[in-house]
């Protein structure tokens, strides 16, 4: 063997191991660092044993550490976690076969099986004794009466649930199912007060591999701090999750909570619009800017204590035509907003303009089209001095009141600009500031005058709230995947539609979106176009805009994907 | 002595009965639930709203008799049993017990804060009198008094923490409490809470030792030949702390029952101030109780311990 060519070969081998570790070392990064999220305290969560919680807090904390069999990217692909393959559903719809992952493990090393999820399911959330939440997305109403779904444990890793209806959007209920281990809970079983203080369930000590972090420490107000698990299932090649910790950190107010990332003091938070050209100026702050689920609207009382105008399909149109909605956007909003026209948001997969009627912008906007309008509709004007004022059938000036909740600045600049832009028409606004549960017990809930009914939020077209209103300022939010949730608002029978809206049209179009007929993509795609023509023709609210949120990260927090579900990848976020 | 102590403990334990009564009372009579907040989230997810609220009362029992649940809560507290705080999920005991020492460390320390430099400042003013300390201190104590806590707080962190980067902008309670690095982040909170009480402390200590400075017996003692620091210190200033004692109390019980709130707000101390606060608009109705128990317990025992420390400061007041 030749010395010479034996020295540069083990050279040739040092050399390639060395530019090997290097390669491995840039493809396999290493988990560094404390990620810091600011949230202000009203996101606190309430629970960590998520099946008594009824905010979105509490299951975003334990998703940290618990994943649900599936989630979706920006533009709403499925991403799966704890599915070996995606649900399969039956030709006539009726029953969905769920496969589980086989490398899935609780904290006693025992596998996760079909039996963990149906156990969860039967006799844990469709319970009596525990009474889920949020049970009724499990039900079903067969011949008038709402039964639960019925799931059925094929083997270790398979489950099916046979349905006796068809509801197309049941499927992304099922994606977000997450577990309890069978062999803990059944030792609470039946026991609501031992359930709702296990330790075990709230410390989240069961999770095994099952979230790419483990729960640390909660302190109420303060921190909710999770570390990294060496062991999550999606973990294995990649090496993800990449932080050591991931913290949340509360924060008081959101002035604080944004002078400590503009410090460095934390990793990421919200940014408020009139902040964003002053973070977008930093050098270690990257700010993307993304659609939400949340938009505006003004609700229009349609019952007998709201002006009779509103019942009118022409007047709620004028009113709408009077409020721009490209100005709100503009200057309430400083452009971080789109004008809205249904409950579906441009980010929906179901989402089309078209047919969509556009009022408040232009053309269908403008003081004087407004007037034309509800000239037409038979209302008349008369001047008052330098006022033109718009006067009611009994020939009185229309006055409206407008109740909103205090808290926020752009909601109560927004009452200020309705009043103006109602005070062009000729309408009088009186704009209420009342508590959240006072616009709720008083203005919302309602029940027929004289009857011995329990107030509720939609007691039929003869109730009336306790306190007479036109107009109220309101957020809201919509499922861009599963939009006929929002039929709790605008079908008759809607546990929310305390305005009073009733239309068959719109009734039979969510039935529609929920059953046989709207199995096939594309035919459902159809009926939502419908409907959101029909909403926005019908205005039985205006909906005002579909806000944008503002997200500020330092600068070498690296793998983000900006969007709606920016969060979908947060386990190989990393820092560089 | 000690039968007065015994005798205003025990009626002490009767006002805090009282209280808790009412407060009890008054938070379940209200209209409010504890659903409130969670519903356009419930409705949203397509529930059926009053089914919800029915059984996230019934699982907290919150569905009985008032007077059932009364007596149950009575019970219990008598038992050692404080309830299950359902917002945040964990035993109320538990919950103030992780969370009562960062009020406390606050509420000590901006207090001796402001004992300290307010009284010393004041005695000072008071002795240096229409000199320019004496107007400095008082255009300062002005400020102080007019300045809200929670402003100031908020400037604070803007400059030492944003802008210098010589303090966190957040309470850390990663920080052990008997740690140097906790000492240096109360020092803007300890601040924000403790100058409107400083200021007024100044103003209070200035205007009692000028009033005692002016007596006869100043000059007697002046007569006597004592020092200037012996009258000062001995004679004008025992005479002088007598109604601080009860202003410095009182205000005392006022940053327990709030005071220190908006201080742990603006700081991200996870205090009783945010508890209380964040219970309240939960309706979390054991936590209430259980703070405004123990609020009104400190309230009535710091006016005890007035009464106490005027008998070692005047000799002439007697309790028997």
């Amino acid at each position: 063997m030749n010395l010479k060519y034996a020295r540069s070969g083990w050279k040739l081998i040092i050399a390639s191991l060395l530019t090997l570790s290097t390669l491995v070392g840039c493809s396999a990064p290493v988990a560094k660092g404390v990620f810091i999220e600011g949230d202000v305290t009203g996101g606190e969560a309430e629970t960590l044993n998520w099946i008594l919680a009824a905010d979105a807090s509490s299951f975003g904390y334990v998703g940290y550490t618990l994943e649900s069999l599936a989630t979706y990217d920006n533009q709403f692909n499925i991403q799966m976690r704890c599915l070996a393959r995606d649900i399969e559903v039956s030709s006539d719809g009726l029953v969905y076969t769920v496969t589980l992952r086989n490398d899935l493990k609780w904290s006693d090393d025992s596998q996760v099986t079909a039996d963990d999820y149906v156990y969860t399911l039967k006799n844990l959330m469709f319970s009596d004794w525990l009474n889920y939440n949020y049970r009724d997305d499990w039900k079903e109403e067969v011949n008038g009466q709402k039964v639960f779904v019925t799931p059925s444990v094929i083997n270790n890793t398979t489950f099916t649930i046979t349905r006796q209806t068809v509801d197309p959007e049941f499927i992304y209920t099922l994606y977000d199912l997450i577990p309890y281990p069978k062999y803990i809970s059944s030792k609470y079983e039946g026991n609501v007060a031992a359930f709702t203080q296990a330790k075990e369930f709230n410390e989240l000590s069961y999770t095994g591999n099952l979230g790419p972090y483990k729960f640390k420490e909660w302190l109420r107000n303060d921190k909710f701090v999770v570390e990294r698990n060496p062991d999550f299932f999606l973990g294995k090649e990649s090496g993800a999750p990449f932080f050591s910790e991931y913290v949340i950190k509360m924060f008081g107010t959101s002035a604080v909570m944004q002078g400590a990332l503009e410090a460095g003091d934390i990793t990421y938070c919200g940014i408020e619009p009139p902040n964003v050209p002053k973070f977008k100026k930093l050098d270690r702050i990257n700010v993307y800017t993304v659609p939400t689920r949340g938009y505006n609207l003004i609700s229009y009382n349609q019952r007998a204590n709201g002006w009779e105008g509103l019942r009118k399909k022409e007047v709620r149109q004028a009113v709408s035509m009077a409020i721009d909605k490209d100005t709100i956007v503009q200057k309430m909003y400083l452009g971080f907003a789109e004008p809205a026209f249904s409950f579906i948001p441009s980010s929906s997969p179901w989402y089309s303009e078209e047919n969509v009627v556009k009022f408040g912008v232009a053309p269908l906007t403008g003081k004087q089209k407004a007037m034309e309008q509800l000239k037409a509709a038979g209302y008349d004007y008369t001047n008052n001095g330098d006022r033109t004022v718009l006067m009611d059938k009994n020939g009185k000036p229309v006055k409206l009141i407008l109740v909103t909740t205090p808290g926020s600045d752009i909601v109560e600049s927004m009452s200020l600009l309705i009043k103006q832009e109602l005070s062009d028409i000729g309408i009088e606004v009186e704009v209420k500031m009342v508590q959240w549960p006072t616009l709720l017990r008083q203005y919302m809930m309602n029940k027929a005058p004289g009857s011995d009914e329990e107030p509720r939020y939609n007691n039929g077209p003869q109730a009336v709230s306790e306190e007479p209103w036109d107009l109220a300022l309101m957020g809201h939010n919509t499922d861009p995947l599963a939009p006929s949730g929002s039929s709790v608002f605008f079908a008759s029978d809607g546990g929310l539609n305390s305005f009073g809206f009733f239309n068959n049209e719109i009734d039979a179009l969510f039935k529609k979106v929920k059953s046989r007929a709207a199995l096939d993509r594309d035919d459902r795609k159809t009926i939502y176009i419908e409907l959101a023509r029909v909403m926005s023709e019908e205005q039985p609210v205006d909906f005002i805009v579909f806000t944008r949120a503002n997200r500020g990260f330092q600068k070498n927090v690296k793998g983000i994907e900006p969007g709606i579900n920016m969060g979908y990848n947060y386990y190989l976020w990393r820092f560089e | 002595m000690r039968n007065y102590i015994i005798k205003r403990l025990f009626y002490s334990v009767i006002i805090a009965w009282g209280i808790l009564t009412v407060t009890f009372v008054l938070l379940r009579i209200g209209p409010t639930s504890p659903v409130d907040r969670y519903i356009l989230n419930i409705a949203a997810k397509g529930q059926n709203v009053e089914s919800v609220k029915q059984a996230i009362e019934a699982r907290y029992g919150l569905d009985k008799p008032l007077i059932e649940q009364y007596f149950t809560y009575l019970g219990n507290l008598l038992q050692g049993n404080w309830g299950w705080s359902f917002s945040t999920s964990m035993p109320v005991l538990e919950l103030i017990g992780s969370h009562w020492i960062y009020s406390f460390q606050l509420i000590l320390l901006a207090t001796i804060f402001a004992i300290v430099l307010g009284i010393s400042i004041g005695m000072l003013s008071a002795v240096k009198q229409n000199t320019k300390f004496d107007y400095a201190a008082s255009i300062f104590s002005f400020i102080g008094i007019s300045i809200p806590g929670f402003w100031l707080g908020l400037m604070l962190i803007l400059v030492f923490a944003v802008q210098l980067g010589i303090f966190k902008t957040y309470y850390d309670t990663n920080y052990p409490i008997w740690s140097l690095e906790n000492l240096k982040q109360l020092i803007l909170p300890v601040m924000a809470l403790g100058i409107g009480e400083l200021a007024g402390y100044v103003r209070y200590t200035r205007s009692a030792m000028l009033d005692n400075l002016r007596k006869e017996f100043v000059t007697t003692a002046r007569a006597k030949g004592l020092s200037e620091r012996t009258v000062i210190g001995k004679h004008v200033f025992r005479n002088a702390i007598l109604p601080l004692v009860t202003i410095i109390m009182f205000d005392l019980g006022s940053i327990v029952f709030g005071g220190a709130y908006l201080t742990e707000i603006v700081f991200g101390i996870p205090g009783l101030g945010q508890v209380s606060f964040n219970a309240i608009f939960a309706n979390d109705y054991a936590v209430v109780v259980a703070i405004t128990l123990i609020g009104t317990f400190l309230v009535l025992l710091l006016n005890l311990g007035t009464d106490v420390v005027y008998t070692y400061l005047d000799p002439r007041i007697r309790y028997d």
